[in-house]
């Protein structure tokens, strides 16, 4: 968490997803809400920064190039505990199944079916990073 | 000084490893990963070797030679790359998409006619992947395939696709068909914003 | 009296939403993002790139851009970047060298086994002896082993350069003074020739980093600093540029990138390392992938 100039501690998000626009409305929808927000268009920048920057939570894609999310969570829990232990929020489809399956092998802590509400998307946000609202 | 500095660069000692084709091909079902790596290299780009490659590729294992293997059938460059590689999309491995994915990329002018096609598919996930494809051909070709596609499309998450790649590349063409698209789905989450933002990025002339 | 007005084709507007569509198109290409109070370099990079494409819309150089006609994408991505080479350019990634990268390096080193570094492009030399100077002046290990370093490039004028050895005061801006009189000899005003000795210890070769052929005669190395190239290539080359470096390297080498490059726009191939200087990517060891 950082602090903002209130001295309250912001949580941190990192939005994997190789579509801008989706980034965008994630962004948007959080930032509204008072949390820090940064991105990675797919699981190779989101271990850079990872690795990098401390975060409180990271929503993420499946499909994205060179990187998919599956890929990304299971690197992230075979990094060191400082960075395995991230909660990852898995961004799904109806049809994707299997990638339920595999991303709950791979350590995913939750998954959502897209597209996503705000509503829905700050629900669970909340739940994962203990956030008050 | 601890330097030194060899007469020639060298040749790895591998000495006569076979360099024809029928010994890498036979290479490629071998047991040996970095045999299997050395002899997809050895094949990129040749055309005859796009049967033996795609066979190889059924059955790799290894993340590494099988991004060799895309490499090698990649670089022909063709109509019989996009047919191998393509299937790839519909994996249940999410890596695999991704690797196909990016393989086809490179490939605007050779995925162009698959387009149509691959917009009409009857999986919905096939069709989000395929708006990635149209994201590298020529802005009016992109345009028009995605807009035909916008047009019928029932589907939020393959329309958020499309809309994303008409936020790059689209023209003023696009703009009633992604208006028509809000109406649809007004109320619904996302897609609504998502063409607001597209109509915003396209420029006005 | 009459005042001569500059001629000049009239500028070409471009939008604020223009402008966001090109740093998106960046930012994925490349990693490459900028701030909102950044943007106004881009507007500037912008407006030159469009005027020296003779584009008359944005659309219009936007669409040069995305086909990366006559190497666009470069261009436009050099514009941003300073280009000038000098010693100790990125002295983090040295610092990162001597610090961490060779412990693991010779940890699988067998006794007489040498270590081998490889600086390519190398350009004008400044990289492949920047990284024997700081050796020999910052690693405790340095007389325990023995060390090639090669410099290759495909600019064989470039090269030529290197082998002379000579630079001027600018590229030894960020020496001390007690490095510059070790290692090199002052030739005339401003002119400084590396020490023959440590010249004569480099390898410089030609080379394409695309050529399959050319890439065979190189392997086995434990380090690569391969910086400001691969963000140029298209995607086709860029695959074949990264199957032909993590061919080149040992399993668990590791491999250097230009400060605004990064491998997710590159290749899956290797795996990401964070040091406390500076992020690495390390080809994985023998017999395990990536993950």
């Amino acid at each position: 968490m950082t602090e903002n100039n209130k001295g309250t501690a912001k949580i941190r998000i990192l939005i994997v997803d190789d579509s801008w626009l989706v980034r965008l409305y994630y962004r948007d929808t959080l930032e509204k809400a008072g949390f820090e927000v940064e991105q990675a268009i797919n699981g190779i920048e989101a271990m850079e920064k990872v690795l990098t920057q401390t975060y409180d939570l990271a929503i993420v894609d499946i499909n994205m190039p060179r990187m998919d999310g599956i890929s990304f969570v299971r690197s992230l829990r075979r990094s060191t505990p400082d960075v395995s232990s991230l909660p990852a929020l898995m961004i799904t489809t109806e049809a994707g199944q299997q990638d339920i399956v595999d991303a709950r092998t791979a350590g995913a802590n939750f998954y959502l079916v897209k597209p996503v509400s705000e509503a829905e998307l700050l629900r669970h946000v909340a739940v994962l990073t203990g956030a008050r609202r | 000084m601890p330097l030194i500095k060899r007469d020639a660069v060298t040749a790895p000692a591998a000495g006569d490893r076979p360099d024809d084709v029928a010994s890498h091909i036979a290479a490629l079902s071998g047991s040996d990963a970095q045999a299997r790596w050395s002899a997809a290299r050895a094949l990129r780009g040749r055309a005859d070797a796009i049967p033996a490659l795609a066979a190889a590729l059924r059955v790799e294992q290894e993340p590494h030679v099988r991004e060799a293997i895309m490499t090698a059938i990649m670089r022909v460059g063709d109509e019989a790359s996009v047919a191998v590689l393509l299937p790839y999309i519909r994996s249940q491995d999410a890596g695999e998409r991704a690797a196909a994915i990016e393989a086809l990329q490179a490939l605007p002018e050779a995925i162009l006619p698959f387009l149509p096609e691959l917009f009409s598919d009857s999986d919905s996930d096939v069709r989000v992947l395929a708006t990635e494809l149209a994201r590298n051909v020529p802005a009016a070709d992109a345009t028009h395939a995605l807009c035909a596609l916008l047009e019928r499309e029932q589907h939020a998450n393959v329309c958020a696709a499309a809309i994303d790649v008409l936020a790059e590349v689209g023209t003023r063409d696009a703009i009633p068909v992604l208006k028509a698209c809000a109406e649809r789905f007004a109320g619904t989450p996302f897609v609504p914003f998502a063409v607001s933002i597209a109509i915003a990025r396209i420029p006005d002339s | 009296m009459a005042r001569l007005e500059a001629r000049g084709p009239p500028a070409v507007h471009v939008t604020q939403q223009e402008v966001r569509r090109l740093c998106e198109f960046l930012y994925r290409r490349t990693g490459m993002s900028f701030a909102d109070n950044k943007r106004y370099y881009v507007d500037r990079r912008l407006a030159e790139r469009i005027v020296a494409t003779k584009s008359e819309s944005f659309q219009s150089y936007f669409a040069i851009l995305r086909s990366d006609v006559d190497h666009e994408i470069e261009h436009l991505v050099n514009a941003f970047t300073v280009n000038e080479t000098y010693f100790y350019r990125e002295e983090h990634q040295l610092r990162c060298m001597t610090s961490n990268l060779l412990d693991n390096v010779i940890r699988a080193k067998k006794p007489g086994e040498s270590i081998r570094i490889w600086s390519i492009p190398c350009s004008t030399g400044e990289e492949p002896y920047s990284i024997a100077i700081w050796l020999m002046e910052n690693w405790r290990e340095v007389d325990s082993y023995n060390i090639e370093i090669v410099g290759s490039d495909i600019d064989t004028r470039a090269l030529k350069a290197a082998a002379d050895g000579v630079y001027g005061d600018r590229a030894l801006a960020r020496l001390s003074g007690d490095v510059i009189a070790r290692y090199f000899q002052k030739v005339e005003n401003n002119s400084y020739r590396i020490d023959p000795g440590l010249r004569d210890s480099i390898q410089f070769t030609r080379a394409n980093l695309i050529d399959a052929s050319e890439m065979a005669l190189y392997h086995s190395f434990d380090i690569v600093f391969c910086r400001n190239l691969l963000i140029y290539f298209d995607d086709s080359s860029r695959r074949i540029a990264a199957e032909n470096l993590y061919d080149c390297l040992h399993p668990s080498g590791y491999i250097c990138l230009g400060h605004s490059e990064t491998m997710s726009r590159i290749s899956p191939l290797f795996r990401v390392c964070r040091f406390y200087d500076a992020i690495v990517y390390q080809k994985p060891e023998a017999g395990r992938d990536r993950e």
